[in-house]
């Protein structure tokens, strides 16, 4: 009977503060981590896979490829591990809690919404980054490539993740129908691996279509991955962080508005 | 007549109907009752495939960047050749364990059909549906690469046996994996493994030992080889072992097919 008036009677405070956001942000994480528990081994070993297998795959569709082409395509299957987990991958699982019926439960949990978005990037880089080094590991056995990694690599990874992330995540929490995403996520993947210039070099395209990928991000992702991993691959750096970063910018602010509107 | 009808109704339930021209009707009423079933999937599915089909010819071509003529012929034939496997070893698959997710499977098999009329229809549409991705693959990659093909009557025994060969591997195995999942990570792999490591949009030779003698026990090397014979000259020789291959392939995914649709429980 005591128990009641109290339960009443305790002051409704709302937290909030650096110190509550990273608790949360920390909770989340391992919120996320845990719910993927069995899946998180399995995701990660088929990102290892396809990575490694797709750049020595690509390798035997060509008799004598040039070092120019290899490092094109090897550099460019570490990025395609980073944008397909953020852009393809994580949407999925998204569209997989609207099917279980789990998703608005997520939603109600008593943390800043900010700290899901976070913690989710975060769980992404857990999977796509060993894929990534996996990558480039296995295409450098098999080819022997004159690879040069710098301090660069970190923003460029980083900037990467993060915009790759936050489109997905936007468009994921944007659009109500499961089935809608999964049509979205493969017509994704598949220009990601035809029709922008990450695996080969722009001058394989058409003109117009080379011209097209300078307004959109993958290409420029590409760039400033290779600057970070490679001597003299790639000029004009600068541009394609400058490029990157607005679009970093506007999908933080898409998943921001995306994450904190109610319905 | 009301006491006709019903006397009609409750005499021809215990009779057990055969014959051909039963099988035929079962046949083509299910056929209907399929391409219904798909609904939407119908035209999603064939669009799919026309742009897949269409995207994957050019896509090679980017990959490879300047590659010699000889090279160019190797894959306008062969990426219409690729494109007839996601239909029956990716699409099927998924059907039918969409069929088990919304439990309408067991209802299916209630169809009062022969069994195989059922599966002959499930064939036959899936066979058709992936003939338009192939014919937009074949054109684009004529156009975008330039090359003069030698289409020969070939063609038409070559695409219906390999689409056939597709679906009937794919339905076995679906009906044969119980698991929805499993048969999921499969054609993915399937996909995977035979878009990157198979000898169809590039001569065998280029391939170590190891994986092509692998090949030549599977079905995609010698899909790539019927085809390519059909639409060119010269670069194929021993045609008629790989029509073998295909067609024990195929007779394996009826085997498989007939096991399971057989066995009752």
């Amino acid at each position: 009977m005591t128990a009641g008036p109290a339960a009443v009677t305790a002051p409704i405070t709302i937290r909030s503060g650096a110190g509550h956001w990273l608790r949360s942000y920390v909770m989340m994480t391992r919120w996320e981590l845990g719910s993927l528990r069995m899946l998180l081994p399995l995701v990660v070993a088929i990102q290892v896979v396809i990575g490694g297998g797709f750049a020595v795959g690509v390798g035997l569709l060509s008799d004598q490829m040039p070092t120019r082409a290899v490092l094109y395509l090897s550099t460019g299957v570490a990025v395609v591990t980073l944008i397909t987990v953020g852009l393809v991958m994580s949407p999925q699982l998204v569209a997989n809690h609207k099917t279980a019926g789990t998703y608005d439960f997520m939603w109600s949990l008593p943390v800043p919404r900010t700290t899901q978005a976070a913690a989710w990037v975060t769980v992404n880089s857990v999977i796509a980054l060993p894929g990534m080094v996996a990558a480039l590991l296995i295409a450098n056995w098999r080819y022997d490539l004159p690879l040069q990694v710098s301090v660069s690599i970190l923003p460029a990874v980083l900037l990467t993740i993060v915009t790759a992330t936050m489109v997905g995540y936007a468009f994921a929490h944007a659009i109500r129908k499961p089935m809608i995403t999964q049509l979205i996520t493969t017509l994704v993947s598949f220009v990601i691996l035809g029709f922008a210039p990450i695996n080969f070099p722009p001058e394989n395209l058409p003109g117009w279509l080379a011209d097209l990928n300078l307004y959109l991000p993958f290409y420029h992702m590409a760039v400033v991955m290779r600057g970070g991993l490679t001597e003299g691959l790639v000029t004009d750096v600068g541009i394609s962080y400058l490029v990157l970063g607005v679009y970093t910018v506007a999908s933080v602010a898409v998943a921001a508005w995306v994450v904190g509107r109610r319905d | 007549m009301a006491v006709n009808v019903q006397a009609g109704a409750y005499g021809d339930s215990t009779v057990v109907r055969t014959g051909p021209r039963r099988w035929l009707r079962s046949y083509v009423m299910m056929m209907r009752f399929d391409v219904r079933g798909l609904g939407q999937w119908l035209t999603i599915g064939i669009a799919i495939q026309v742009l897949m089909g269409a995207g994957a010819a050019l896509m090679y071509g980017f990959y490879l960047g300047d590659v010699p003529d000889v090279a160019k012929i190797f894959i306008a034939t062969g990426v219409p050749a690729l494109g007839l496997i996601p239909m029956g070893f990716v699409m099927v698959p998924q059907m039918v364990g969409q069929q088990r997710i919304a439990q309408t499977y067991d209802f299916i098999w209630s169809l009062p059909v022969p069994r195989l009329a059922a599966a002959a229809s499930t064939f036959t549409v899936f066979t058709l549906m992936a003939l338009p991705g192939f014919a937009t693959s074949l054109g684009v990659g004529v156009w975008y690469y330039g090359v003069d093909l030698q289409v020969s009557w070939l063609v038409v025994p070559a695409v219906l046996l390999t689409s056939l060969m597709c679906t009937s591997v794919g339905f076995g195995m679906a009906h044969a994996i119980k698991n929805p999942m499993v048969i999921n990570f499969i054609a993915n792999m399937i996909i995977f493994f035979v878009l990157l490591f198979s000898p169809i949009i590039v001569p065998i030779a280029q391939f170590p030992d190891l994986f092509a003698s692998v090949h030549r026990v599977l079905p995609f090397y010698h899909m790539a080889q019927v085809i390519r014979d059909a639409l060119s000259n010269g670069f194929v020789t021993d045609v008629g072992t790989s029509y073998l291959v295909l067609g024990v392939w195929t007779l394996g995914g009826w085997m498989a097919t007939a096991w399971v649709v057989g066995r009752r429980g």
